[in-house]
């Protein structure tokens, strides 16, 4: 009953919720960006490009196949 | 596409083990590493032979066959690679390679692994080409700057060769061929599936 009582709101109990919801929401979103704005610039290369053939037949690497067949 | 691969004329290899020199020196490999190494058969007998062994990036890879945590990857030019970031140092590539390619940096007195390490084919890692974290992890990335690994480059009797497949078995057929005689080229069955036929 007690319980009950307190709960009823008179429009104080519930500005305080929201008040709060919205000061932890604020902080959320504080945090995300400042984590987006900290993180370092990614180095890893995705699928694709960690894949992709490096191999070139350059002057050097062709020089390098001349040699060899002496 | 070209097929990368690594070749050793045994019949060449003097055992100078510059090759494993040159390798760690260009990676900056550290103590109790190597990602290559010479090994000598019958040594000090008739029949000695040095081969130059190191990872010979297979073409149905044992190590990512057996890997529990899925850190390797083949290149579109059949380079095998992995990534430090996911391996757990656990070792199953280890028993897996035909070759022992694969070595683990002592992190602790009581046998604790680090991360795996291995010959990269000179092609780095998946961090992007020739940064500075690609080199503190997985050493130089010559192929991307239109080079060979050095291993290979710099054998002063052109015992080891590196490079297209394809090429790399026709210098070593027109060798046999002007000789006479060769001990074939090791490894390339098991790591393969195929043989130089002359």
């Amino acid at each position: 009953m007690s319980i009950k009582k307190s709960e009823a709101p008179d429009g104080a109990g519930q500005s305080r919720r929201n008040f709060l919801r919205a000061g932890l929401g604020g902080a959320t979103v504080a945090a995300a960006t400042a984590g987006v704005a900290i993180a370092p610039a990614k180095a890893s290369e995705n699928d694709a490009e960690k894949k992709k053939a490096r191999y070139q037949e350059t002057a050097h690497v062709k020089k390098f196949y001349q040699t060899n067949r002496y | 596409m070209a097929r990368m691969k690594f070749l050793c004329d045994a019949d060449r290899c003097i055992e100078c083990n510059a090759c494993v020199t040159a390798c760690k020196n260009e990676h900056e490999v550290p103590w109790g590493i190597n990602r290559r190494r010479v090994v000598t058969i019958n040594d000090g007998k008739p029949g000695e032979r040095s081969v130059s062994m190191a990872c010979m990036h297979c073409t149905d890879a044992p190590c990512a066959s057996v890997c529990p945590v899925n850190c390797f990857y083949t290149t579109a030019d059949a380079v095998v690679l992995h990534s430090k970031d996911l391996c757990i140092g656990c070792g199953y590539c280890f028993y897996a390679c035909p070759f022992g390619a694969p070595q683990y940096p002592k992190t602790g007195n009581f046998g604790s692994r680090g991360k795996m390490d291995k010959c990269t084919y000179c092609a780095g890692g998946p961090e992007a080409d020739n940064t500075a974290a690609e080199l503190d992890k997985y050493g130089r990335n010559r192929l991307a700057e239109g080079k060979l690994p050095l291993c290979a480059e710099m054998c002063s009797t052109k015992a080891l060769l590196a490079g297209d497949g394809d090429i790399i078995a026709s210098i070593y057929k027109e060798r046999v061929a002007k000789r006479g005689y060769g001990s074939g080229a090791w490894g390339w069955k098991v790591a393969y599936k195929e043989t130089i036929a002359i």
